[in-house]
């Protein structure tokens, strides 16, 4: 792996004052990550699962593999978590992004955020999503059948470089 | 598993098409080097990088950004890459 501090325990993560992101290889778990944005203070919980699409403009995926760096993009992410939390004065945030091979129609991604009033929740989830596809540094490569791959790009939603063979330009 | 950087080097880690291009994940390469002379010293490893890697990517230090220079002619503010340092190429990403 690229990553220089995977974990042990298949989860990276990093948590302060209300905000919780973290990197895995496991199976994502949407209960546990709503729970740690449980608040008695809250009247909402919103939670964006991401999940992974057999097909890009009609080409079909046989498999998604996301590789990521993890110190930075940890940080990245909680900056971002930390920056939403304030705007929208949320009571907590969680972030978790599952990282290697995600099976067809497997969570790739969970957001769950929590505030007093469901407008805010609303708007931090799809805000932070937004903010998480723009920068956080994970990479998702497609593989098609056929054996040929793809590293995407979320900047214009073109087609990244090709993986199979580099001379191919 | 933090890999140690040969006496003398910085580490370079190569992300997604940056590590299809180069079929490593990351290597170490001499140091001092001055930022400014990175791309130029990939590409002659690597014929071509720049236009199909490089052009696109961001570029960190220690996990920081750092601005590329876009000439030879501003020396004072020179970036150089020291001994240790842990550089990294990054494309474009694609999270979610």
């Amino acid at each position: 792996m690229n990553s220089e501090q995977e974990s042990h325990q298949g989860v990276d993560l990093l948590e302060d004052d209300g905000c919780y992101v973290a990197l895995t290889h496991d199976l994502l778990d949407a209960g546990s990550i709503m729970d740690k944005v449980r608040s008695p203070a809250a009247g909402a919980i919103v939670l964006f699962a991401g999940t992974t699409r057999d097909n890009f403009a009609g080409k079909a995926v046989k498999e998604l593999q996301y590789t990521a760096y993890n110190k930075l993009a940890l940080r990245t992410m909680m900056d971002i978590a930390k920056a939403i939390r304030t705007k929208h004065e949320l009571k907590g945030i969680a972030m978790i992004h599952r990282l290697g091979v995600v099976p067809i129609g497997e969570e790739s991604i969970l957001i769950a955020v929590s505030s007093a009033h469901r407008q805010a929740a609303w708007r931090a989830g799809e805000e932070a999503l937004e903010e998480c596809k723009a920068r956080v540094e994970v990479w998702k490569r497609e593989e098609f059948s056929g054996g040929e791959g793809v590293w995407r790009a979320n900047r214009d939603g073109a087609v990244g470089q090709k993986v199979a063979d580099t001379t191919d330009a | 598993m933090t890999s140690k950087t040969p006496k003398g080097h910085f580490n370079v880690l190569y992300f997604a098409s940056a590590g299809s291009f180069t079929a490593k994940q990351m290597e170490a390469m001499p140091a001092p080097l001055p930022l400014k002379k990175l791309f130029g010293t990939l590409e002659a490893h690597y014929e071509g990088i720049t236009e199909n890697v490089l052009e696109h990517s961001l570029v960190t230090i220690n996990l920081t950004y750092v601005e590329m220079p876009s000439g030879e002619d501003d020396d004072d503010q020179d970036i150089i890459i020291q001994e240790g340092d842990e550089v990294a190429i990054i494309p474009p990403v694609s999270s979610g």
